[in-house]
């Protein structure tokens, strides 16, 4: 067995390669994540920003879910981190909303507070993308404008279950976990979303 | 998802739309958040012990409390009345970090579940 020599003492062969697999495994993690927080960062903050309806609070609730996906369940196989991020994310949200309620009762108690210090417009910043023709456009804002409100309106469990079913693509097993509920109970939660979406815009879609 | 209706495409797209328009500086937060997070798994990993020092030595410090008080000779042949709260205040420990969490215990008992499965 060949050895070598290191600062910190003499490692065999055997051991080198062990560190250098970790390495390896440690970098391809690193990637892997990348790669999968990247594909679900756009809708999860949707989803966040249909439950908290502000801007601020959504990305904080994404960059919380994150970290904690990170740090507690990144040696998890990789087919299990869309669930445990949207449970993660889901509970955030809960907790943000009911940290809100309660600010909410102490800050009636307060006098107002001054608009002006919020963030400024930023003309470039909110800058569209590019995207489909003006006509199609402003039927496209509409359309969302519509739909994201209704959707802001459901009640907590359906707006989840529509928005993990239908918007990120979970199946029902994916959904119950992320949900923390059964699959019976998501089913049920989405049933009755479709319904009363159906309700209030069918017309318009 | 089996067959979607005409009405949950259209509610897809419309949703997928929504997503795409995202302004400039809610991307850049997002990518952002995403390298903060992932700066995480550079962080040279804790020791597992250490995490429990905390716990540990308050625990060690109320045996420690409860040796020196019922070694002490007792007054009257019996404890005083405030003597229980003493105790309970000494034994006080914090409860675990992720109790702090929002997330509620089912999910970590289905997540031990999936790492003996």
């Amino acid at each position: 067995m060949t050895a070598f020599v290191t600062l910190a003492g003499v490692y065999s062969t055997t051991d080198f390669q062990a560190v250098t697999r970790r390495l390896d495994q440690g970098s391809m993690t690193s990637r892997a994540l990348d790669q999968f927080l990247a594909s679900v960062e756009k809708r999860a903050f949707k989803i966040a920003q249909l439950g908290l309806r502000n801007d601020d609070d959504a990305l904080d609730a994404v960059q919380d879910a994150m970290m904690k996906l990170v740090q507690s369940y990144a040696s998890r196989p990789a087919d299990e981190w869309r669930p445990l991020f949207y449970r993660i994310l889901a509970n955030r949200v809960l907790d943000m909303q009911r940290r809100r309620t309660v600010r909410g009762r102490i800050m009636a108690w307060l006098p107002l507070r001054d608009a002006e210090d919020d963030d400024e417009y930023d003309p470039i910043a909110q800058a569209p993308c590019g995207g489909p023709d003006p006509a199609k456009r402003l039927e496209l804002d509409e359309a969302i404008g519509v739909l994201e409100t209704a959707v802001a309106e459901l009640p907590r469990r359906q707006q989840q279950a529509f928005l993990l079913r239908n918007f990120e693509g979970l199946d029902v097993n994916e959904t119950a976990t992320a949900m923390g509920c059964s699959e019976g109970s998501v089913k049920t939660h989405y049933f009755r979303a479709l319904e009363s979406l159906r309700a209030r815009l069918g017309e318009v879609f | 998802m089996s067959d979607p209706t005409p009405f949950e495409k259209r509610t897809q797209e419309v949703l997928e739309e929504s997503a795409k328009r995202l302004d400039g500086r809610t991307r850049s937060r997002l990518t952002q958040a995403r390298h903060a997070a992932l700066a995480r798994l550079e962080q040279p990993q804790r020791f597992g012990w250490r995490a429990y020092l905390p716990a540990s030595a308050a625990a060690g410090a109320a045996v420690l409390a409860v040796v020196i008080y019922t070694g002490r000779p007792a007054v009257n042949g019996a404890p005083g009345p405030g003597a229980a709260e003493d105790m309970e205040l000494i034994a006080d420990v914090d409860a675990p970090d992720f109790a702090d969490e929002g997330e509620d215990l089912e999910f970590y008992e289905w997540a031990a579940g999936e790492q003996e499965s």
